[in-house]
């Protein structure tokens, strides 16, 4: 089944940094569809919940050197 | 402090220690070489400087890399580790270290921004009271079920979206509508969530909570608006993705002219499209998170482009400029009692829904309580069922868009309706009764005829006052250089009169809700940039015609935020020049911005290109234009 997250990244600090982050989320196993707002910092996750694991999300915006927080 | 807290502080804030330490080892190494001759120590703190500053910069730009998009922080990377490899430690040290400084004080500032609705959003407290099996009970505010009565001490935050089902008191509704001042709320009126209970306990049957309330419903509209791009920023992001690529052909290009390395790398790193791309979204995100803490929904940077061009802003006349509350004003019988002619009109109009028959039913019902109750306490308390019982209903009623209503009842047939429903039906309109519907008009009431069987026996006068706020509104957006048109169904008469007390540029009168659009369209055809202002129900198709829609007393109406670019949550006129002048200052916020981008950059090439410019000044200025522009945008957040 499809499932929905959000997470609210307060430090992007370029347009490119939230693209990044929005390629490197979508490559997870289980992403089915990713968008990274820079404006906001928001972003949304959808994604098989049979297949991803939410924890990897955090950990995969982390990795990129952003702090990710619950939304 | 335990070791756990200091790894926590570390993590907390590992930017600014990160930049802090860079920057305090590119000082000493700096000083190092050029105050001593320890160059291989000055070199070696400078590495070190570039390591430590340049760590996560390398890390992310891998990423960027690898995930095969193109960012600054590659660029960035680049530039330290080719400054490295041809021994100019300093530059080196200089660019990693100015753009830590850079990044990290825009990110602050962006947090800022980001964090501006979140405030909002804090406004709804986390727990509430409820009544639950006989007891008062405090639950997380998330749980409150709907239907469940929420009790609200004096001074206390409302915690769910409802009704009030018991006490009184006034209400700070800010956080909502963007009204300063309270409303007062008693039984059966709607409360929102975060909204402040300053007076009285209030008892409130919960209708929404959770994410399900006004306020979060505003707060996820707003996010969607600011996130939405404006045709601004997709020709910037359209044009970045072929720039950035560019500015590194260029750089290969330069290296294998000149064979100057410093001067590739410089241009690699002032190439980035940075204040370009971050201006705009900025200007848009903090001006309609402005807008939205004033109660002004705006629908998205594209919608704020437009308005930003906005010179004619067309007003509908009722429920807009006026209160919206018609009342008869007076009643005329000719030949017959006036209390006859109210009560044949008042059947007839029974079944409309129009305001005007609102109006006239709303009368009949009180005069004929007054006259049959007679004071006696036993009717008084169930007064509206005897009220609604005494209009009869009529055998048979059509309605004439725009005219009026033809009924039949008693075996008459009864005409309410203005003189155009009177010519199409050939009724004959005697002097006297032309002169009191002229005085009337004249004094920017509208009168319905009430014809009996083809005969004038009476007219109703009814009034629907001007709001305070609309002379002054008017006269704001005139003073901003804003041409003012007020549209009404209304005769000429009356709408004459009404314009010359709000002191509008321009009305059009009797105008059937089709022929609004149309008034629109021709001005659009003249060159206009029109706004159009009214309640986003009844005028939702002029609404959308226009360039600009503003929808008026949205809160809780949800297809008034659909059909319009902006609504108001509270029926405040006075958020009109306020919403335009807002989109104007972005739209020259926006240009400014880009000016300074582009402006920046050219300065920039010309000064590498003439080796005035090295990479770490090159660097400090890019950085500079980038914070400049952030700043810039944010003024909007206090606009």
């Amino acid at each position: 089944m499809s499932d929905i997250t959000q997470f609210r990244v307060l430090d992007f600090d370029c347009p490119t940094c939230a693209s990044t982050v929005e390629r490197a989320l979508s490559n997870v196993d289980g992403v089915q569809h990713v968008k990274v707002h820079y404006a906001t910092g928001r972003v949304e996750i959808e994604y098989d919940d049979s297949v991803a694991d939410p924890d990897a999300f955090a950990q995969t915006i982390e990795n990129q050197g952003y702090t990710p927080q619950p939304a | 402090m335990t070791k756990q807290s200091i790894t926590q502080y570390y993590q907390k804030h590992r930017k600014a220690i990160v930049t802090a330490t860079s920057g305090l080892l590119y000082g000493s190494g700096w000083s190092l070489g050029y105050l001593t001759s320890f160059e291989m120590a000055s070199a070696a703190i400078l590495v070190l400087a570039t390591v430590v500053g340049g760590y996560d910069i390398a890390k992310t730009a891998y990423h960027e890399v690898t995930n095969r998009t193109l960012g600054i922080k590659t660029l960035v990377t680049l530039a330290a580790i080719g400054a490295i490899v041809i021994g100019e430690y300093w530059e080196a040290a200089a660019v990693v270290f100015l753009f830590s400084l850079g990044s990290y004080l825009e990110g602050r500032t962006m947090r800022k921004t980001r964090t501006a609705l979140q405030e909002l959003l804090e406004m709804t407290p986390d727990t509430a009271t409820v009544r639950r099996d006989g007891t008062l009970q405090e639950v997380s505010a998330r749980d409150v079920e709907e239907g469940e009565v929420v009790v609200v001490k004096p001074g206390g935050k409302i915690p769910v979206d409802g009704t009030v089902v018991d006490g009184e008191s006034a209400v700070n509704q800010a956080p909502v509508t963007g009204e300063s001042a309270p409303v007062h709320k008693a039984d059966s009126d709607e409360v929102y969530a975060g909204t402040v209970n300053q007076e009285g306990a209030l008892e409130i049957r919960t209708t929404g909570a959770g994410s399900d309330t006004t306020l979060e419903r505003i707060i996820r509209r707003v996010e969607e608006a600011q996130e939405a791009q404006s045709p601004t920023e997709s020709l910037i992001d359209r044009f970045a993705k072929y720039y950035t690529p560019a500015v590194i052909a260029l750089a290969i290009g330069a290296y294998a002219v000149t064979q100057n390395a410093i001067l590739s790398l410089t241009l690699l790193v002032i190439g980035c499209p940075g204040a370009l791309v971050i201006g705009p979204p900025v200007s848009i995100v903090s001006a309609i998170g402005n807008a939205a803490r004033s109660g002004v929904l705006m629908k998205g940077g594209e919608h704020l482009e437009r308005a930003g061009k906005i010179d004619l802003v067309a007003f509908d006349k009722t429920g807009t400029l006026t209160k919206g509350e018609t009342t008869v004003s007076d009643i005329e019988g000719f030949g017959v009692a006036a209390a006859d002619v109210l009560s044949l009109a008042a059947t007839a109009e029974k079944k409309s829904e129009h305001h005007l028959a609102d109006a006239i039913v709303d009368m009949a019902r009180e005069r004929q309580t007054a006259a049959t109750d007679g004071g006696a306490t036993v009717a008084q308390a169930d007064d509206t069922d005897v009220g609604r019982r005494s209009v009869p209903d009529p055998d048979d009623f059509d309605v004439v868009a725009g005219k009026g209503v033809i009924a039949h009842a008693d075996g008459q047939e009864v005409v309410v309706g203005n003189r155009a429903l009177l010519d199409d039906r050939d009724v004959d309109v005697p002097d006297r009764v032309a002169d009191y519907v002229r005085e009337r008009e004249g004094r920017g009431e509208t009168v319905v005829h009430v014809v009996r069987d083809g005969d004038i026996i009476g007219a109703i006068a009814m009034r629907d006052e001007l709001r305070e706020a609309a002379p002054g509104v008017v006269a704001a957006l005139q003073d901003a250089g804003i041409e003012t048109v007020m549209l009404t169904g209304d005769n000429d008469r009356t709408a004459a009169a009404v314009a010359e007390e709000v002191g509008i540029d321009e009305y059009r009168a009797e105008l059937l809700p089709e022929d609004k659009q149309s008034v629109i369209e021709g001005y659009q055809a003249d060159g206009h940039v029109v706004a159009m202002v009214g309640d986003g129900i009844n005028d939702a198709p002029s609404l959308a015609t226009a360039d600009v829609g503003i929808a008026m007393g949205a809160a809780g109406t949800d297809t008034a935020i659909e059909t319009a670019d902006m609504a108001l949550m509270a029926d405040d006129l006075e958020r009109i020049p306020y919403a335009v002048k807002l989109s104007k200052a972005t739209r020259w916020n926006v240009l400014e911005n880009v000016g300074i981008a582009v402006l920046t950059v050219t300065v920039l090439l010309a000064g590498v290109l003439t080796s005035y410019v090295t990479l770490a000044s090159g660097m400090l200025v890019h950085e500079a234009s980038v914070l400049l522009v952030i700043l810039n945008g944010m003024r909007l957040l206090r606009y």
